[in-house]
């Protein structure tokens, strides 16, 4: 993970015109979106289903490849990256509302998953999930499947998951879409929590206005289009 | 949790799929390891009864089947004649139906002849003379027709008494049943007729003169052939029509083969669409994704060469004790052609899980995670 304290205030990401068709144009997700994010923010995207929230998430994870305008990371476009595996593998983490854990897979091995890029010995595969599980209360769930947990649980392997290779960003797709009040409150607690101690850029996908409340920023959208970009007064002063 | 972790997770998941599908691939290396086996195999116990018997030169007409036609006797005396020739002798061998046994070779060789010296004696005598009517039996022989000496065979119209049983120190040999020339070519109206000429050349010849004398035999028998021993059965032509088939049989069934590997593995893609694009969006790399699928194959394929290798061995093993093929043939179950079985299987399942792992690796994460 780079050194976020040292970089803060620089712009990690920089969308200018942002449009995504699908069905040959027929539909369109995102109409020309533009904005930026810069290290160590915590952004909220907010707004109505369809809005295009995730298909932006998506496209800053370099998942899907926009129609039309640029959108660049740390000032490379992310469609001109010589091989986008190597971004999604070392500078995000993705957080998913449906987890997207391997089923056939325990706890741990799902998190040593994405480890396999970066050259660590078994060993060290081992050990860092160990690590990354213990810091998201998990430790006793090493060897369960997907299966056996709770939802809640679930979405802590996932974002244990997520820092597997030590990532600069982090990209939450409604988090706690399918969570219960309690797990909820816990999974933000640790992702605000990530975002505070590790200096991690955040980016949160969510329809929860109050979990929106404790962004930096919200980025409010509609119809594909931002509409608003706001500090919540939590922040403001 | 290593790579090969993930790639055996992938094919335990569907754990009847996989068996089935390592069944067919077991059954297409086990056709394989028995047609080419059996093949090899008959080379093999040619080569050796050659070997055994001490013969260097095969002149013989081998354009017909298995079994050459037959010629007049009287080339023996010209090729005795030639240079390089230290002895030579005559024999009419037939396939031919005795008794209960469907095939077996009967062997009728020229009286005093060298084919007659490696016969070992195991129960009773050889032949007095070229006069007698009486067969010796190879041991395998007399086990197939269960016979002992006093007993009669009967080939083709005429009943001969079983005056010795011999062990003739090769497969073919023993699976032989053998008497005078003169006593099979009257019984079977071959008056005259013999279908090969032996020839032992004298000590020190090299390899070039062999090859000479047979082009000079080739000279007086143009509508046959002969040959040093170690081409003998390569170049019959009714072994290539048996090899070719034995090879042609086993390509159908290495191409079931992959067939039934890339359905397995296009379906494994497929349900797995939705893994992949969580893979995908972890940050594997695409190639790694199709390493992953080709390792699932190649290891599917492995599995199955080393299961199919068992069924051939046992298949091999069982024909070598059916009535139709003992005594005939010593099947080959060598290294050699275990070692290439499994190296099929797995070439098999590398090529089926090319275009699986393709596809799979060309995915779009988004769409996917979306499934």
């Amino acid at each position: 993970m780079s050194d976020a304290s040292n970089d803060a205030g620089k712009v990690v990401y920089e969308a200018r015109g942002l449009k995504k068709n699908y069905d040959g144009g027929q539909v369109a997700a995102l109409r020309g979106v533009d904005f930026d994010i810069r290290e160590g923010e915590f952004v909220a995207i907010v707004g109505p289903s369809g809005c295009g929230k995730s298909t932006l998430l998506q496209m800053l994870g370099s998942l899907d490849r926009p129609s039309e305008g640029s959108l660049s990371y740390r000032g490379r476009l992310i469609s001109e990256l010589d091989d986008p595996s190597d971004y999604r593998s070392t500078e995000i983490g993705f957080v998913f509302q449906s987890f997207h854990l391997l089923p056939t897979f325990t706890v741990s091995e799902n998190v040593q998953i994405p480890m396999f890029e970066t050259g660590l010995s078994r060993s060290q595969r081992e050990v860092r999930a160990h690590e990354l599980l213990e810091s998201v209360g998990l430790a006793h769930r090493l060897k369960h499947f997907p299966s056996e947990l709770s939802g809640g649980e679930r979405q802590r392997v996932a974002i244990a998951r997520s820092l597997a290779n030590r990532p600069s960003v982090l990209l939450a797709d409604e988090p706690t879409g399918n969570l219960d009040s309690e797990n909820a409150a816990h999974v933000v607690e640790l992702l605000l929590k990530l975002h505070r101690e590790l200096g991690m850029t955040l980016v949160l996908v969510t329809h929860d206005l109050g979990i929106a409340a404790l962004a930096t920023r919200t980025i409010r959208m509609k119809d594909g289009r931002v509409v608003d970009e706001s500090t919540p007064l939590t922040h403001a002063s | 949790m290593t790579f090969f972790t993930v790639v055996i997770r992938g094919l335990i998941r569907r754990p009847v799929r996989t068996g089935l599908t390592l069944l067919g691939i077991s059954i297409g290396i086990g056709a394989v390891v028995t047609l080419v086996g059996m093949s090899w195999g008959y080379e093999k116990s040619i080569g050796k009864q050659l070997d055994v018997i001490g013969i260097d030169v095969v002149v013989s007409n081998m354009s017909g089947g298995l079994m050459p036609k037959v010629f007049d006797d009287t080339l023996k005396a010209k090729v005795a004649a030639l240079p390089k020739v230290a002895d030579t002798t005559t024999v009419l061998m037939l396939m031919l139906s005795i008794e209960d046994a469907p095939m077996m070779m009967v062997s009728g060789r020229e009286w005093g002849g060298f084919t007659w010296e490696k016969l070992e004696v195991l129960e009773g005598r050889l032949p007095k003379d070229d006069k007698e009517f009486a067969v010796v039996l190879g041991k395998l022989a007399a086990e197939v027709l269960k016979k002992k000496v006093g007993d009669t065979v009967q080939i083709e119209a005429d009943e001969l008494p079983v005056v010795g049983i011999v062990d003739g120190h090769a497969v073919v040999e023993n699976g032989a049943v053998i008497l005078p020339l003169s006593v099979l070519q009257e019984i079977s109206s071959n008056q005259g007729k013999v279908n090969f000429v032996d020839v032992r050349v004298p000590e020190g010849t090299s390899d070039k003169e062999v090859l000479e004398l047979c082009e000079t035999v080739n000279g007086i028998f143009p509508e046959g052939r002969a040959k040093p021993a170690s081409e003998v059965v390569g170049t019959s032509q009714g072994y290539r029509l048996a090899r070719a088939m034995s090879w042609s049989t086993s390509l159908l069934a290495i191409i079931v083969g992959v067939l039934g590997v890339m359905n397995t593995m296009l379906m494994t893609v497929f349900e797995r669409t939705h893994e992949i694009g969580i893979l995908l969006a972890v940050g594997w790399k695409r190639r790694r994704i199709l390493y992953m699928v080709l390792c699932e194959s190649a290891l599917l394929g492995f599995l199955g060469g080393v299961t199919g290798v068992g069924l051939g061995a046992l298949g091999l093993k069982i024909l070598e004790l059916t009535p139709a093929i003992r005594g005939l043939l010593e099947p080959d179950l060598s290294a050699k052609l275990l070692v290439t079985s499994v190296a099929i299987a797995v070439i098999v399942g590398v090529i089926s899980g090319l275009y699986p792992g393709w596809r799979s690796s060309r995915l779009s994460p988004s769409r996917a995670l979306n499934l």
